[in-house]
């Protein structure tokens, strides 16, 4: 066993893991994060995506001990005081059905925006290949994530 | 109910749904996210071969392992009262007997007959030590030939899987009248036969299947937490297959990621889970990791259709004829031999007048993992074996394909209409629904749409589909749900139908909505706990929106009834007198005061009076008939052969809308379903019976931007069959997409002689028909 130092959405997280434990089972298991989701276990899915020192990464695909004195920001950590505007387009262009692989959908988005303020629908399709979505078909999620970075344009100017 | 929590004030945002909240702040409360103190998790030790006899097993090290609790196999599960896994009823064979069902132990005895099927389970503090405990197993087995499907196992000579079984033949199954249709090929003008394969799917929700048990002693009860369709029909099946009294399981369902027909009823590691924690006294949890689970869920589709059709001189249709061949996979779990049987043959005329149609279907045992239902069970790939069949007969005999679907199709003076092997249909309007699509299309301008692409040396091609299905009837008697007030005025309804995406809680508050006026965020769905005594049917065959709807809507008038008689009382005049129009309450021949709406008359109302509001709603809705037409153009790039969706036109006629945007959310959802088999999903064996597409590295999924838009219409004819007047959308996608995709897909490769191709249109399947006739 050894110890894993994390801030996680802001707050300081020091657990017992096993060297093996990965960044999701430290959120999930450790921290009680369990907006992060685990939807399969060779790095396709994306379910498990979170932002690690402003970079989104797939959190079955880290080790809990290579991340001391990292920064990680889960969905549950994205509104503060109100909605993030991705998760407002979300709901808005019904870019969600069963939910599952939303979280990591909008978590991938959001840096998606955040290094490309202006997206084309193809680029994020491309920003979103590594995120997979059983329900809704992606038309209403690539949707979703073009208003949101529009809103957050008109947001950043006002 | 799942309830969020939260200190943000979010009254500002408009959602689509009611369920959104929780899921886009990571509050959902999926079944892997429900701990218990103490809980112990449950490892399952698999088949590696595909069919073997186990010679002999040594556990002795696996249970003396660090951290193991208990070692469980088919003794085990035998000597706590745990039977096979369930199936649906035999299938009717054509010799007139029920078919010999050879139903999946819940763990191995002698034989093992696919890659992955569950030996013994291993239970243990932590997940690792009951992983680690397992690499100790000691088994012998005596590895025999596999049939890696249903035509291997068809094969002379092939090993046999069961006893009882000759030639690995499960049932044969037949429709139809085979001399008439004999009658009509003997005086066709043009007959056409074509092969059809839908290929072996997984159907991947995205939540792997998990299942947490927790025993208490002294009540002797067991809570289950577990993916589900509905409570019920998990309730009874796990009863079946564990030996637990239904009366003894509490099955908890809260968030659900995704079912598709997968999640309808119990598995192995559900009995293994509730075995384990009533021995041991202590919560027992297993999550399937998705390799694990791509070897033990229920696979989807392995159909093959060989279609012949007879037209006369014009191109009337005479008789179509299908002889099937079911890969029901090694043993009858569910519904692959309902799939095989009813689902394949009830539409199998399709939307056209047919003088005369036969099905005969073989289910043939394989060794491979049980197939089930998914995404429409059997209804997309009889839509896509018609359309596929008439547009080849068409292309063949020199017939244009819209044209002949035109006249062929059941004119709406026709109905109700009874098909030549016996299902009736309501009212459909398919000329009506066609001409839409084709305009919605820009149909008129596809020639110059393709001299285009040619140009720009694309291969461009055009299909149209045009489909009608069978919604699911239900096995339950009736759908009811139980709509009760609580004093503050919030409306709380218990169906039996289970939600895992489609949004049940969003569209049947609309319906209360309209029918009683109250308002959508005062109205919450859950999906029936145990110890209800309300029949229904789960989620599935589409049914969900029209039969707990119609249900609702029963309720609502009930509810009407209840608030009249006490809103008489407030304002002292008789019941007659209270009326209730266009969402308004007044009272007739009363002051000229504008009417009460429903939230100020339960305002109105002492709190007692509201909780006093409750009501059983029930109604009888079986099968409906959703059609639609879909028109889809592609591009096929020859130097690579990929294949790019430029166009995609959905016009779906699914009676009543409720909520336009699910309906839209359902369709995009069920096309690009459509789209993975399609393209690129398929399940691949290799000849030892070994699952090659192990995981999302060999088995391909669609992604973001395979579809980039969609024109989406609905056309609301309606229908009497049920009180709602809906015909349901939940498979009409898929259903109507891969007839569509397909003969798109056709007309680009038809002039290159590759109009018999199979899906699915991988790149390089398509790249090598292109470089053939180069």
């Amino acid at each position: 066993m050894t110890t894993a130092s994390i801030t996680v959405n802001g707050q300081l997280q020091t657990h017992e893991v096993e060297s093996r434990t990965l960044l999701v089972e430290f959120l999930r298991d450790h921290c009680q994060l369990t907006g992060t989701h685990v939807g399969c276990d060779t790095s396709q899915c994306g379910c498990c995506t979170v932002i690690v020192n402003g970079d989104s990464i797939k959190a079955c695909t880290v080790l809990a001990v290579q991340l001391e004195g990292a920064h990680v920001t889960t969905i549950e950590g994205l509104s503060k005081g109100d909605l993030h505007p991705v998760q407002k387009a979300f709901t808005q262009c019904h870019a969600l059905q069963c939910g599952f692989c939303t979280p990591g959908m909008i978590m991938s988005s959001v840096d998606l925006i955040a290094k490309n303020p202006n997206p084309s629908k193809d680029e994020i399709a491309q920003g979103l290949e590594g995120n997979f979505c059983r329900c809704t078909g992606y038309v209403n999620i690539v949707e979703a994530v073009h208003e949101a970075a529009q809103a957050m344009r008109v947001g950043s100017r006002a | 109910m799942n309830t969020t929590t939260t200190a943000v004030d979010f009254a500002q945002t408009t959602f689509s749904r009611t369920e959104d909240l929780r899921l886009i702040l990571g509050q959902g409360h999926f079944t892997a996210d429900q701990h218990y103190p103490g809980e112990l998790h449950l490892f399952v030790i698999r088949s590696q071969y595909a069919h073997a006899r186990i010679k002999s097993m040594d556990l002795s090290a696996v249970e003396s392992a660090p951290g193991v609790r208990w070692v469980m196999t088919a003794k085990d599960i035998e000597a706590h009262g745990g039977k096979d896994l369930p199936s649906a009823p035999p299938v009717m064979t054509t010799s007139g007997k029920p078919q010999e069902l050879n139903k999946m132990p819940v763990l191995a005895r002698e034989w093992v007959r696919f890659v992955g099927q569950p030996i013994a389970f291993v239970v243990a503090n932590t997940y690792h030590q009951a992983q680690d405990a397992a690499e100790k197993a000691q088994i012998d087995f005596e590895e025999l030939e596999a049939c890696k499907n249903a035509d291997a196992a068809k094969l002379p000579g092939a090993i046999q899987l069961h006893a009882s079984a000759r030639g690995n033949v499960s049932a044969d199954f037949q429709s139809g009248d085979l001399a008439a249709v004999q009658a009509q090929f003997a005086k066709a003008h043009h007959v056409s036969a074509l092969t059809i394969r839908s290929q072996r799917l997984f159907g991947v929700p995205m939540e792997p299947r998990a299942v947490v048990a927790h025993h208490d002693p002294v009540t002797q009860r067991t809570r289950l937490h577990t993916p589900s369709q509905g409570l019920l029909s998990m309730q009874a099946y796990l009863a079946q297959c564990s030996g637990v009294p239904e009366q003894d399981i509490d099955i908890v369902t809260q968030d659900v990621g995704g079912s598709f027909g997968l999640r309808t009823g119990a598995y192995s590691e559900h009995v293994g889970v509730v075995i384990a924690a009533r021995h041991l006294g202590v919560a027992v949890k297993w999550v399937g990791t998705r390799s694990e689970v791509f070897l033990s869920d229920w696979h989807a589709r392995a159909l093959t259709l060989n279609g012949t059709i007879a037209l006369d001189r014009e191109g009337y249709i005479l008789a179509i004829r299908f002889e099937d061949r079911v890969d029901v996979g090694a043993y009858n779990c569910y519904m692959s031999s309902f799939i095989g049987s009813r689902n394949l043959s009830v539409t199998m005329g399709g939307v056209y007048r047919v003088p005369a149609l036969y099905m005969h279907s073989e289910m043939v045992y394989s060794n491979t993992v049980p197939t089930s239902a998914y995404r429409g069970a059997g209804r997309p790939d009889i839509a896509y074996s018609i359309e596929r069949l008439v547009d080849f007969a068409c292309h063949e005999h020199g017939f244009d394909p819209i044209k002949t679907r035109r006249k062929n199709f059941i004119p709406v003076s026709a109905f109700p209409y009874k098909t030549a092997n016996g299902t009736g249909y309501d009212l459909c309007d398919f000329d009506q629904v066609m001409t839409l699509a084709l305009k919605l299309a820009d149909h008129a301008h596809y020639p110059e749409r393709k001299a285009a692409a040619s140009q720009a040396g694309k291969v461009r091609g055009l299909g149209v589909s045009t489909y009608v299905e069978a919604s699911g009837a239900g096995t339950a008697q009736m759908d009811q749900v139980l709509g009760q007030m609580s004093e503050e005025g919030v409306l709380t309804i218990q169906g039996v139908t289970g939600p895992s995406g489609q949004g049940h809680q969003t569209s049947f508050a609309k319906i209360v909505h309209t029918e009683l006026g109250m308002l959508e965020k005062d109205i919450r769905y859950g999906s029936a706990q145990t110890g209800t005594s309300l029949q229904g049917n789960g989620t599935g065959g589409s049914r969900s929106l029209y039969g707990a709807g119609s249900a609702i809507k029963n309720m609502c008038a009930q509810l009407k009834e209840k608030i009249t008689t006490l809103l008489a009382t407030h304002w002292s005049c008789s019941p007659q007198a209270v009326k209730f129009e266009q969402g308004s309450w007044h009272q007739a021949g009363g002051s000229d005061q504008p009417g009460l709406s429903t939230t100020d008359v339960l305002a109105l109302l002492t709190p007692k009076e509201r909780s006093s509001l409750s009501a059983t709603g029930e109604a009888k809705s079986g099968s409906t008939f959703p059609n639609g037409c879909h028109v889809v153009e592609i591009e096929i790039d020859p130097e690579t052969g990929e294949t790019a969706i430029v166009n995609y036109t959905a016009v779906d006629e699914l009676g009543r809308v409720i909520s336009p945007h699910l309906v839209r959310g359902q369709v995009h959802g069920g096309v690009v379903q459509g789209l993975g088999q399609a393209f690129m999903e398929q399940v691949v064996y290799d000849d030892q019976g070994q699952l090659i597409t192990g995981s999302f590295m060999d088995y391909a999924m669609p992604r973001a931007g395979d579809l980039k838009a969609m024109n989406n219409a609905t056309v609301e004819l309606g229908t009497e069959l049920n009180l709602l007047g809906a015909k349901g959308v939940g498979e009409s996608g898929c259903t109507g997409s891969l007839p569509a995709l397909a003969n798109a897909m056709m007309e680009a490769l038809r002039p290159f002689g590759a109009d018999r191709m199979d899906m699915p249109f991988t790149p390089e399947k398509v790249w090598r028909a292109l470089q053939a006739q180069s």
